[in-house]
């Protein structure tokens, strides 16, 4: 097969969906512009599983396509291609944004058929899957950069796309200047990279990488890898720069589901995943992902403890995701990173879809409080939901199960994790399985707290498709991860499949002890039952003893005050960062720019102004003047000769 | 020098005077007259001024060169003069008049 | 030589007053005819300087084409005698009149005082026939690339001439 072609195919589908959608986006109607750009990203999946088949066809070892199209930057020595690859890391990558990407095209479609703006709508999805393909398949910092930013830059208009109303397009702003703090970092990272290695080839990197780790802080491994992690934190929404994601909560919901859930926002997560050999050498950073991951995913879980809004609840229960996520990287699990991340997008999206659905048939309302007893009217949405639910509290054998499962496991086992890396995961799903639970009792049983005049319907099959193909994901999507332990008592003891697939991609943990079976029962059992319990303490408490949540409330009001306003973050960046640099830009604009630098400009202005009106008065176009100019500076020069 | 030999022979310094004299007349005529075809005349009787004197250094160094840079003079005055009507025709064709003063409409 | 001495200061006389006359009469078909004479005896001046071929050109040239150019165009603007023959303009005119003088004072002063005082002349005195031969000769080997360029300017300016006076006039419109 010609590689090049399919992934220019793949890329460029898009893109050509983009450019038509865009161009006639006052033309195309919403289902017009959504066929076509479902159906481009539909080519783009079926592109994507050939390439995929390619790559399994290859042996093993091997299993690598390199594309170079063109020479983007060449600077003496310095050279960029631009230049794709792609092997096991990111086809699962591929799968994942084309196949969510196209079933959120197609949920899409019901969902916005009532916007007028649905041409530009999915012109800015196509676009998304365009830039978040090169994100992925580049095969240097370079090109992933200029992904990375077309990602942020989709993000943006997407938030803000419906931006008549001045807080979604705040809430834009607000998401696009958090990124760039993230993508500042993540440039210097690149710097670091590439003054040390002088390289930004991802296979150059990955060779030179050092087998001894780097010990100090200031080390430009460390230094490097710390700069790119920064970036992470931006793009993946990890303290401390999470706080825009759950503002991003303003763009369309399938918009929330795609980016700010399953995609996007793993870009970081992946980004490490790629260049997992540097970070490894770099055991400092490695420490710091794992902490603040770990951190990331408890406070993001508590303060979805107490969050009204459906979407608000999802986004932190996405920012804690990815907690969970930079924890198996800081670990050193790369593979449970990856696994839980594919997980993830699908139960993640499964339920954002979800909470489309319901807002859908709400008529956009999104406080979960005048919601209930949807279960009656929203049959699909409720059985699909549900699914995720089980997914996402970790209950076997759902996705979720086996890839947090894993991840808490490594936590505990890997040299660089700990018990209380552990403990703090498994406080984060306990937390995790309390307020997902909350969302289902809240959202979709008991009983209705709606007004009489609403009359909630089940959505199109447009919406309704999509629900059922993540369900069934999300319910047997771990199932290619599952561990030795469970696999072995199993009928035909399917092996772990993805680690296999990975073997060659990521580097193995050294000195990893042997997992004792009894050990991996305990852990896995822990987890589970406490889970469990959570959740049944919770259905007790928003279902049969709904007076509760009040008592304790009033009993604890001084944190539950602090965790139902998110501890305050927001407002201490708003007082120590934002109005601190808008005091100073307002005295710079003062001091600086109107007194200083337009006043300079004034006075050199004027002063060429008089010059030039004095001049002006010689150059009156009479030509006789002109002459007698002329023979005075003739009677001067002849003066000046004979006075010598 | 203040004596009769001076008016009875005649050398270069003669010559020279003269050119000057009618120089310095042309350049007054192009400075003070307001009709510009006087001007372009005035100018014709620069250029003649400075042919006496080139006529005159040619005569007296015994240099034929002096009498080819005349012949290239002469040329150039008559380009001048023909373009010089030719703009007069069109600024009096504007104006009914050829007032150097109307040249100032032309600047840009 | 007091014949070529008289010869010179009645030519003198003749162009100085016929240029003056040039500058300071008001009709200008008067300026014209005054040019004319001024012409005539440049001719006689340079044939005092045994020039003999340029005083032929200079009377068919000047005195003939280019006078005649002249009082053509100055009879197809039929001017009438002007008023204010002079530019208005108290300072301007003084100003103009000061150069002019100090100019002229300045020329007088350098000639008068240089080391051409008495010029004892080498009078190699070359007969005209063979004088025109030489100049023909220097005109058509030495300076015959200027000679060209000289042809090829004036074809210029006659086709510019014929442009020009055909043209509107002006860009802007008044």
């Amino acid at each position: 097969m010609n590689h090049p072609l399919l992934i220019a195919v793949l890329i460029l589908a898009p893109l050509i969906g983009f450019l038509i959608n865009g161009l006639r986006y006052q033309k195309n109607s919403a289902n017009l512009s959504g066929i076509l750009a479902t159906s481009a990203a539909v080519l783009s999946f079926f592109v994507s599983v050939i390439l995929v088949s390619e790559i399994f066809s290859l042996p093993q070892e091997s299993r690598k396509i390199v594309v170079q199209f063109f020479e983007w930057i060449h600077v003496d020595s310095f050279r960029v291609n631009f230049g794709f690859l792609l092997d096991p890391l990111n086809s699962i990558m591929i799968l994942i944004i084309t196949g969510v990407g196209s079933l959120i095209h197609l949920f899409s479609i019901g969902y916005m058929s009532h916007d007028h703006g649905a041409a530009k709508y999915f012109a800015y999805l196509n676009l998304f899957l365009f830039n978040m393909l090169i994100l992925v398949l580049a095969d240097n910092l370079l090109v992933m950069f200029v992904g990375w930013e077309g990602v942020g830059l989709c993000s943006y208009l997407l938030i803000g796309f419906w931006f008549k109303d001045s807080q979604k397009a705040a809430a834009g702003m607000k998401a696009f200047v958090t990124n760039r703090v993230g993508d500042a970092a993540f440039l210097l990272g690149i710097f670091i990279l590439f003054l040390t290695f002088g390289t930004v080839q991802f296979s150059d990197l990955v060779a030179m990488a050092p087998s001894v780790a780097e010990v100090s802080w200031w080390g430009p491994i460390t230094l490097g890898t710390l700069f790119l992690f920064v970036g992470a934190t931006g793009k993946s929404a990890q303290i401390p720069l999470y706080v825009w994601l759950p503002d991003a909560m303003a763009g369309p919901t399938p918009v929330s589901a795609l980016i700010h859930a399953a995609t996007m926002v793993t870009a970081g997560v992946y980004m490490i995943i790629r260049l997992n050999p540097l970070f490894l050498a770099a055991p400092n950073t490695m420490a710091v992902i794992a902490v603040i991951g770990v951190l990331t995913a408890v406070v993001a879980a508590c303060i979805g403890l107490l969050q009204n809004d459906i979407k608000k609840i999802l986004a932190y229960s996405t920012v804690s995701q990815l907690g969970y996520m930079f924890l198996a990287c800081g670990v050193g699990a790369f593979g449970a990173a990856l696994f839980h991340l594919m997980t993830h997008a699908f139960f993640k999206a499964l339920m954002f879809l979800g909470s489309g659905s319901v807002i859908h048939a709400m008529h956009e309302e999104q406080d979960v409080r005048k919601m209930g007893g949807l279960k009656k009217y929203l049959p699909i949405t409720h059985a699909t939901f549900f699914i995720g639910w089980l997914a996402i509290i970790g209950m076997p054998p759902f996705a979720g199960f086996f890839s947090k499962d894993e991840i808490l496991g490594m936590s505990f086992q890997s040299p660089y994790g700990n018990a209380a890396f552990w403990a703090l995961g498994v406080f984060g799903a306990i937390l995790t399985a309390f307020y997902m639970t909350r969302l289902m009792a809240l959202t979709f049983w008991g009983k209705a707290r709606f007004s009489d005049k609403l009359h909630p319907h089940e959505s199109p099959w447009t919406m309704t498709l999509p629900l059922c193909v993540l369900a069934f994901l999300s319910a047997v999507g771990g199932w290619i991860g599952i561990p030795h332990v469970i696999g072995e008592l199993l009928p035909g003891h399917p092996e772990n499949f993805l680690e296999k697939f990975l073997e060659h991609s990521i580097l193995p943990i050294l000195d990893l002890p042997k997992a004792m079976p009894t050990m991996e029962y305990l852990l896995m059992g822990t987890s589970v039952l406490l889970a469990a319990l959570s959740a049944y303490f919770a259905y007790t408490m928003y279902l049969l003893k709904p007076e509760w949540p009040k008592k304790l409330a009033d009993k604890f009001r001084p944190l539950h005050e602090l965790v139902s306003n998110k501890f305050y973050v927001d407002e201490i960046y708003e007082s120590s960062l934002i109005q601190p640099l808008i005091q100073l830009s307002k005295n710079i604009w003062l001091y600086v720019d109107v007194n200083l630098i337009d006043k300079t400009t004034y006075v050199v202005s004027d002063l060429t102004k008089g010059c030039g009106g004095f001049v002006r008065i010689l150059q009156n176009g009479n030509a006789q003047t002109y002459a007698t100019y002329i023979s005075i500076g003739i009677v001067l020069i002849l003066s000046i000769l004979l006075m010598r | 020098m203040y004596n009769l030999n001076w008016f009875s022979q005649i050398g270069l310094q003669h010559y020279l005077l003269l050119s000057s004299a009618l120089f310095i007349c042309g350049m007054a005529g192009v400075l003070l007259r307001k009709n510009a075809i006087v001007i372009l005349m005035s100018i014709e009787l620069m250029l003649n001024a400075v042919n006496i004197s080139f006529v005159a250094f040619s005569h007296y160094q015994s240099k034929l060169e002096g009498q080819i840079m005349v012949f290239f003079v002469m040329t150039i005055a008559a380009a001048e003069a023909a373009v010089g009507l030719a703009i007069m025709v069109s600024i009096f064709k504007r104006f009914r008049e050829v007032n150097i003063r109307f040249f100032e409409r032309l600047k840009g | 030589m007091i014949s070529d001495a008289i010869l010179f200061w009645i030519l003198a006389f003749l162009s100085l007053s016929a240029g003056l006359t040039v500058v300071m009469i008001a009709n200008p078909i008067y300026s014209a005819l005054a040019l004319v004479m001024t012409m005539v005896s440049v001719a006689g001046l340079f044939v005092t300087l045994g020039a003999y071929f340029l005083a032929g050109v200079q009377l068919i040239v000047y005195a003939g084409a280019v006078m005649v150019l002249f009082v053509m165009v100055l009879m197809l603007f039929d001017l009438k005698n002007e008023v204010y023959a002079f530019t208005q303009g108290l300072l301007t005119n003084v100003v103009k009149l000061g150069c002019l003088g100090l100019l002229a004072g300045l020329l007088a002063g350098t000639l008068v005082l240089s080391s051409y005082q008495s010029q004892e002349i080498q009078d190699k005195v070359v007969a005209a026939a063979d004088q025109t031969k030489a100049l023909g000769q220097l005109l058509f080997t030495q300076y015959l690339f200027g000679f060209e360029v000289l042809g090829i300017l004036l074809l210029i300016v006659a086709i510019g001439a014929v442009a020009l006076s055909r043209s509107r006039g002006g860009t802007h419109h008044v």
